[in-house]
């Protein structure tokens, strides 16, 4: 069952006449329990469009085209009011930034129980005593003393489990996650994505998660959209996308990851140039100034199913074939 | 040749711990460390986050005070050099930091970002554009790029700007802190790339810091793993990785995520269970003692030893290196 669908998405940045366009006719579906990742270059518009997802695009940014359906309802045609009670229940978001995106003048108990209590599934006590189980669950030791203590007296590491206990409190159905461990060590980080893994499995939510490792996405997605210039350019479930990439800048992006297998101190495979800023985006195919498959083809603008197949998608005119 | 050598180096520092600034206590950043690097080597220092990795290579260049210990340039200690002789040092020693955005002056060209060290170690004026033109080719910048400042340029424009200042009084060691990681992946790869190549062409040796341990295995000859300041295990870099003998460097390297979905599930983690302790008050014995998996009870009673394991290759871990079985 679909219980995301993002369909068309464009956002747009500044004042109407001068406006340039930061996310360009995006489309995404996250399936009822999948975990869905979402990767691509900085700056490609993955936040924005998470952000847009959950209604909550920064001033100066406006959406000016696309539908977003959330459980078969258009989230455009909700009342603040229902798109503020969807938050925090069905829909959850951690964001990249943990340190930051907490109350630093709240307890850290407080802010983790706040949604049941907002949205009146349990009064202030046992709310309190849910929030202490699920910091408990999340692995912060101590969790009864900790849950009284301010996010600054905490480390990164463990405001970042904070931030997942109170977006998984409330048991949504769709966790968003934006980069939700770049900051932290890989030996933390491989705890919280078993820790993401195990409450998904445990209460049926499904995961939209942004990143730029490609090593997180192998060992969490199910399925990829991989994001270049503002535009969805390859859709495809996780193994044939490592295993036979099909567009161009995918399998490029594969190539350049270093990875421990490879005999060391030699020349690592690279993409030339670099990431065009919006401003700057080509006419026709975003990556053709960097793209070695380019030719005169590539200066019209490839749908995305330009190389469909199956339930696999990719924008362009020459896709890869077979394994690379 | 040996190059550089740290001897027990400590860098304290004091700090105010209350909530109101109070109470009074000390953070051992580094807590007794050795290493030494030689010519035209890559000795990459790896650790989680505040394990004194910066620390160490502040203190090599003179931006974090010694508490203890010894730096030795070249076999001379740099704490008896005197004014002209620390300059003379700092000429061949060179650092390029994580972030090329607060490295330069947005204000400034960046053909002179990359003249600044040319004029302050007084290189002679008519000479300077020259040998700007050639830095930013050793690069791989457009020389005709000299006059753009760095907000038009793209992160990885910049730091090749930085790598180039650098590379300006021709050092011999340049100390890499983060090099790549606020780059985007498929930026990361070409910068890698040229500090590789500049390596080859300039015979430079480079003290890596870094955390992402893929790159690290790409482009280090002998790595050295921290935790909470001190150095856990020290070896060539195809010893610790193939056959990484600290309980630490096993979870480390179990922990790095392999970009193939195919393994997913199959892979066996070590799974390490807390976060690591605050330095403020560091676990008496062995550091690691709050989350090793294959602690003893008397790990917490002193500190262990780096034993040698195999040529060049130590460890600090009274269960797996034995003090006294050294090289048997
Ligand atoms: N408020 C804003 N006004 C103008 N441009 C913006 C604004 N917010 C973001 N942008 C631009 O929109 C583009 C997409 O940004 P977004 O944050 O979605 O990228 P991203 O894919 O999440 O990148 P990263 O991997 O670096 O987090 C970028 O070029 C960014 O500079
Ligand atoms: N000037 C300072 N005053 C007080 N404490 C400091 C100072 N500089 C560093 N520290 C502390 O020393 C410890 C080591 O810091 P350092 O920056 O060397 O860590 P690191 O290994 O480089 O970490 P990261 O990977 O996060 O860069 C940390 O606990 C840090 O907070
Ligand atoms: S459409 Fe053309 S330029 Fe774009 S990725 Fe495909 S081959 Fe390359
Ligand atoms: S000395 Fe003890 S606590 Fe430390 S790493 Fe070895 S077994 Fe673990
Ligand atoms: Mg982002
Ligand atoms: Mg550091």
């Amino acid at each position: 069952m679909t219980l995301l669908s993002v369909s068309d998405l464009t956002i747009e940045a500044g004042p109407p006449g001068d406006r340039l366009r930061l996310v360009d006719g995006v489309s995404l579906s996250v399936k009822a329990g999948e975990t869905v990742a979402l990767v691509g270059e900085s700056g490609s518009g993955k936040s924005l469009t998470a952000l847009s997802i959950l209604g909550l695009l920064g001033e100066g940014l406006t959406p000016t085209a696309g539908r977003i359906l959330f459980d078969g309802r258009d989230l455009a045609t909700l009342a603040p009011e229902e798109l503020r009670r969807l938050r925090g229940a069905d829909l959850a978001m951690i964001f990249q930034e943990p340190v930051s995106s907490l109350n630093p003048l709240v307890t850290v108990g407080d802010q983790v129980a706040e949604s049941l209590i907002v949205h009146g599934r349990a009064s202030g006590a046992e709310a309190r005593e849910r929030a202490v189980e699920m910091l408990k669950r999340v692995g912060i030791p101590e969790p009864a003393r900790r849950a009284r203590q301010l996010p600054t007296e905490l480390s990164g590491g463990m405001c970042q489990r904070v931030m997942i206990a109170a977006a998984l409190i409330s048991r949504p159905r769709l966790l968003i996650a934006d980069e939700p461990t770049t900051a932290l060590d890989v030996t933390i980080q491989a705890q919280i994505l078993d820790l993401l893994a195990e409450l998904g499995a445990e209460a049926g939510t499904a995961i939209l998660l942004i990143t730029h490792d490609m090593g997180v996405v192998a060992e969490t997605a199910d399925r990829v959209c991989v994001m270049y210039g503002g535009r969805v350019v390859e859709e495809a479930a996780a193994v044939p996308l490592f295993a036979a990439p099909r567009h161009p800048y995918t399998g490029m992006l594969l190539r350049t990851i270093p990875r421990l297998d490879q005999p060391p101190k030699r020349a690592l495979y690279s993409i030339a140039g670099n990431v065009p800023s919006p401003r700057d985006w080509p006419e026709g195919c975003r990556f053709r100034t960097r793209c070695t498959r380019a030719d005169a083809a590539c200066t019209a603008l490839p749908p995305l199913d330009a190389a469909g197949e199956g339930d696999r998608r990719a924008a362009c005119f020459h896709p890869l074939e077979g394994p690379q | 040749m040996t190059l550089l050598s740290i001897e027990d180096l400590k860098v304290h520092f004091p700090v105010r711990t209350g909530r109101f600034g109070g109470a009074k206590g000390l953070v051992k950043a580094v807590d007794g460390v050795s290493l030494s690097l030689a010519e035209r080597e890559t000795l990459a220092v790896v650790g989680e986050s505040g394990c004194g990795k910066s620390t160490t290579g502040n203190a090599v260049l003179g931006l974090a005070p010694v508490t203890a210990g010894r730096i030795l340039f070249e076999g001379r200690d740099m704490a008896r050099f005197d004014e002209a002789e620390r300059k003379a040092a700092w000429r061949e020693m060179q650092v390029v930091f994580q972030d090329p955005v607060s490295a330069l002056n947005p204000r400034q060209s960046i053909a002179r970002s990359i003249a600044e060290p040319l004029v302050i170690h007084g290189h002679p004026s008519a000479e300077i554009p020259g040998r700007v033109d050639e830095l930013m080719e050793l690069v791989g910048l457009n020389p005709d790029q000299r006059n753009r400042r760095p907000g038009a340029l793209s992160g990885g424009q910049r730091q090749r700007v930085v790598i180039a200042r650098a590379l300006a009084l021709s050092p011999k060691l340049v100390i890499c802190d983060e090099p790549v990681s606020a780059l985007d992946v498929s930026i990361q790869s070409q910068i890698l790339n040229l500090l590789m190549r500049l390596q080859e062409e300039l015979g430079l040796a480079y003290l890596f810091i870094a955390h992402d341990l893929s790159v690290v295995r790409h482009i280090a000859d002998r790595v050295a793993v921290m935790y909470l300041g001190i150095v856990v295990e020290e070896g060539p870099a195809s010893k610790v990785f193939g056959d990484p003998q600290h309980p630490y460097t096993e979870a480390l390297l179990s922990a790095i995520p392999v970009p193939d979905p195919a393994l997913k599930g199959r892979r066996q983690r070590i799974r390490l269970e807390g976060d690591l302790p605050s330095p403020l008050d560091p676990p008496p014995g062995c550091p690691f003692v709050t989350r090793c998996p294959i602690a003893e009870p008397a790990c917490r009673e002193a500190r262990p030893a780096l034993v040698d394991v195999d040529e060049g290759h130590r460890v600090r871990c009274r269960v797996r290196a034995p003090e006294g079985a050294a090289n048997s």
